[in-house]
């Protein structure tokens, strides 16, 4: 049990490490899908091609701002010890 | 010819890089079984650690290939946004380190606390020892897993790409464990925090380039395009390591999961 236990946390650990991540990254590709299936039924080529670039942009936000509040925390607690 | 250089590019180098930090972690595991306890059982346990990995990959390596034409959208979503998740969970935690508030990693430390843990639960009299070969077997299979998801991920482009980062992953095992038995000690020489930096930078641009794809995006450049995300990849991690180094100068030296 305690192997099987420790496998899953592997697995689950492959993915998940810092919850804001992996929910923002999650989040991100569903709203470039959502642009995507809009500019389908728009049939807009340009909206569609513009999802790629727009999706580089929210997971580099996202990973800056993760580190931004990570190295806040991180110094908070350092001047608090 | 080109074909061959791409594949060797996308699927069989980020294959072997990822793979050298995993099995240089596994290496350690083993070698202190092996100096602490006998090599009969780590040995036994590290091939059945390669077994198990062997048919995680087969059972499910093989049917992504078979049928990637079928599902090939669905199948770059999925495959993107795993990449996704696991890149920048590496990005990540290369950055913090690369900044100094998250300890590197340190085989040398791990080494000696594998064997004070291995000694203290005692030896045993039989020829055939359980505790190696159970350390053993979790080293290997446990960090073995993320080698299987980044082959798996990477080969899952169809082509020769899973045989790429088969091969990647193999020659990454062959040089740690000939460096290994050469060295008899643990390869913290081994710049795995870099090593990390320049996988989780290209498993995340292969996730964001694949990701797109599978949302029906057509790159301007085509597979080009994959070196204008890389170079956006590396300038943010950039930028990011410049804007810890203001908020914490010195670092701040503390716990990963505490923060």
């Amino acid at each position: 049990m305690n192997f099987l236990a420790a496998a899953w946390e592997q697995v689950y650990g492959l993915l998940v490490e810092d919850g804001q991540i992996a929910l923002g990254t999650l989040a991100a590709f569903i709203a470039c899908g959502a642009i995507s299936a809009l500019a389908g039924n728009l049939g807009s080529e340009s909206l569609r091609d513009a999802v790629g670039p727009l999706l580089f942009v929210l997971l580099m936000t996202l990973l800056l701002v993760n580190l931004y509040t990570t190295g806040r925390k991180a110094y908070a607690k350092r001047t608090h010890l | 010819m080109n074909a061959a250089l791409a594949t060797l590019a996308i699927a069989a180098v980020p294959a072997f890089v990822a793979s050298v930090v995993e099995w240089v972690e596994a290496f350690t595991i083993v070698l202190a079984v092996g100096n602490t306890r006998g090599w009969r059982s780590p040995i036994w346990g590290t091939l059945g650690g390669l077994g198990t990995l062997a048919v995680i990959v087969g059972v499910f390596g093989t049917p992504l290939v078979i049928y990637q034409e079928e599902v090939k959208q669905s199948f770059h979503i999925v495959v993107g946004v795993l990449l996704l998740l696991f890149g920048m969970r590496w990005l990540r935690k290369a950055i913090l380190r690369f900044a100094g508030i998250v300890a590197l990693h340190d085989e040398e430390l791990i080494y000696q606390r594998e064997v004070a843990e291995l000694r203290a639960a005692g030896k045993t009299l039989d020829r055939w020892d359980n505790i190696g070969f159970w350390f053993s077997y979790k080293a290997v299979l446990l960090e073995g897993l993320e080698v299987a998801f980044i082959v798996i991920a990477l080969g899952a482009q169809g082509g020769s790409a899973l045989q790429a980062a088969v091969a990647g992953a193999l020659a990454a095992f062959i040089v740690v464990l000939v460096a290994g038995s050469l060295l008899h000690k643990p390869l913290a020489f081994v710049p795995e925090n870099f090593m990390k930096f320049v996988v989780g930078a290209m498993l995340t641009t292969f996730g964001i380039f694949w990701g797109a794809e599978g949302l029906l995006v057509e790159w301007p450049l085509a597979d080009g395009t994959l070196l204008i995300i890389l170079a956006g990849v590396a300038l943010t991690s950039f930028v990011s390591v410049r804007m810890l180094a203001l908020i914490a100068p010195q670092g701040a030296r503390v716990a990963a999961r505490n923060i």
